[in-house]
């Protein structure tokens, strides 16, 4: 298989498969339907300033976003997890914009990791 | 030849952590079926009235109710429960405190089959029904210190009301709990395991061999010993007097 990624680190992802592409498959399909919408209620909940949604939301996105691998939102993910109720509301809103804007690049990966072996 | 295949449910409202986990016992444990795959509490028990299972791998929070929630709607509990959650869940606290299994998402491997093996060693035994019935005791009572812990002695389980433990004293690998009732009992954890444990609910490691339960704190000498009872002073290390005190003082404020 052809791995162009910038974001995403295929490497679980290929370990849960062991040689079988319609498992890699499924988990690639998988985040393409799920991430964008993960992605338009975390913007719903930003704009209505929801710190609990959001961080319900980043908490049930952390498992998939470290199985492929986006070793740059784990640590925003995890201080926004923390500090949600403490974090002034300007700094969580550019934490969580910095976060849509990684996943927006990662599901290119993706979708150009399906296109080119699929 | 046919074997045994345990009959293993899967609750969880992340589809990916369904599939992971699916995956994961499908390749690596042909001794473990997964009847079904449900994505809330309510399905769960629908699933556990209808296939009774052995074992159940359980989100901890759900969007329509807790595990816990889920398990205490339940009339019985004959199968073993391993709960699934996040590194930085407020429940691991709960889910350590009761010696329960679970395992972090998203799933490894390594930890799979370690707590798959527990899973193995445990049935039939009857030690994680006794934990998980305990725990939705504890999580039910509002008033921490009738939590119940359950603990390890060499002679087998000691099950202790956490009001009742006056202090504890570290010796190596293990740890003598010190009882309101004049007794005392030595338990296989180290004081820092206990600490953990203890942690936000009444108990202070004031010393590198000492916890004490602010509950019994008679009175705070000198900013040097902590009064227990007539003839017994527990040290304050030098490093955490300091700290001791505001913390005592936030328990008496907030116990007022």
């Amino acid at each position: 298989m052809h791995w162009n990624t910038k974001i995403i680190n295929p490497q679980d992802l290929i370990n849960i498969a062991r040689g079988d592409h319609k498992i890699i498959y499924k988990y690639l399909i998988q985040f393409q339907e799920l991430i964008p919408q993960r992605i338009h209620s975390l913007k719903a909940h930003l704009k209505a300033e929801d710190r609990k949604q959001v961080r319900q939301l980043l908490h049930q996105m952390s498992p998939q976003i470290q199985f492929f691998g986006i070793n740059d939102l784990v640590n925003p993910i995890r201080r926004l997890e923390l500090e949600y109720e403490t974090m002034p509301i300007e700094e969580l809103c550019t934490l969580v914009e910095t976060v849509i804007i990684k996943l927006n690049l990662a599901l290119k990966d993706v979708h150009l990791a399906i296109n080119e072996n699929f | 030849m046919s074997f045994h295949k345990i009959r293993c449910l899967i609750i969880d409202d992340d589809p990916f952590i369904r599939e992971l986990l699916q995956d994961k016992l499908d390749q690596y444990f042909p001794d473990i079926n997964v009847l079904s795959s449900v994505s809330s509490g309510k399905k769960g028990i629908e699933e556990i009235t209808k296939h009774k299972p052995e074992l159940i791998f359980l989100d901890v929070e759900m969007a329509d109710m807790t595990g816990f929630e889920m398990l205490s709607q339940l009339s019985k509990i004959n199968f073993q429960t391993i709960f699934i959650t996040s590194y930085s869940h407020y429940a691991i606290k709960a889910i350590r405190f009761n010696a329960l299994d679970y395992l972090l998402k998203p799933i490894d491997l390594g930890e799979l089959k370690g707590a798959v093996k527990r899973f193995k060693t445990y049935t039939n035994k009857g030690t994680q029904h006794v934990n998980l019935s305990l725990a939705l005791k504890n999580i039910a009572n509002k008033n921490v210190g009738d939590h119940l812990l359950n603990l390890k002695t060499q002679d087998g389980n000691l099950r202790l009301v956490l009001n009742d433990i006056v202090h504890i004293e570290g010796d190596r690998n293990y740890s003598y709990i010190y009882l309101k009732n004049g007794t005392k009992k030595l338990v296989t954890k180290t004081l820092m395991q206990l600490e953990e444990l203890l942690d936000s609910k009444g108990f202070y490691r004031c010393h590198k061999s000492h916890i004490v339960n602010a509950k019994h704190i008679t009175s705070y000498l000198n900013g040097n010993l902590i009064k227990l009872s007539e003839s017994l002073n527990i040290p304050v290390s030098r490093r955490k007097k300091k700290h001791f005190f505001d913390w005592y003082t936030a328990y008496q404020n907030a116990s007022q």
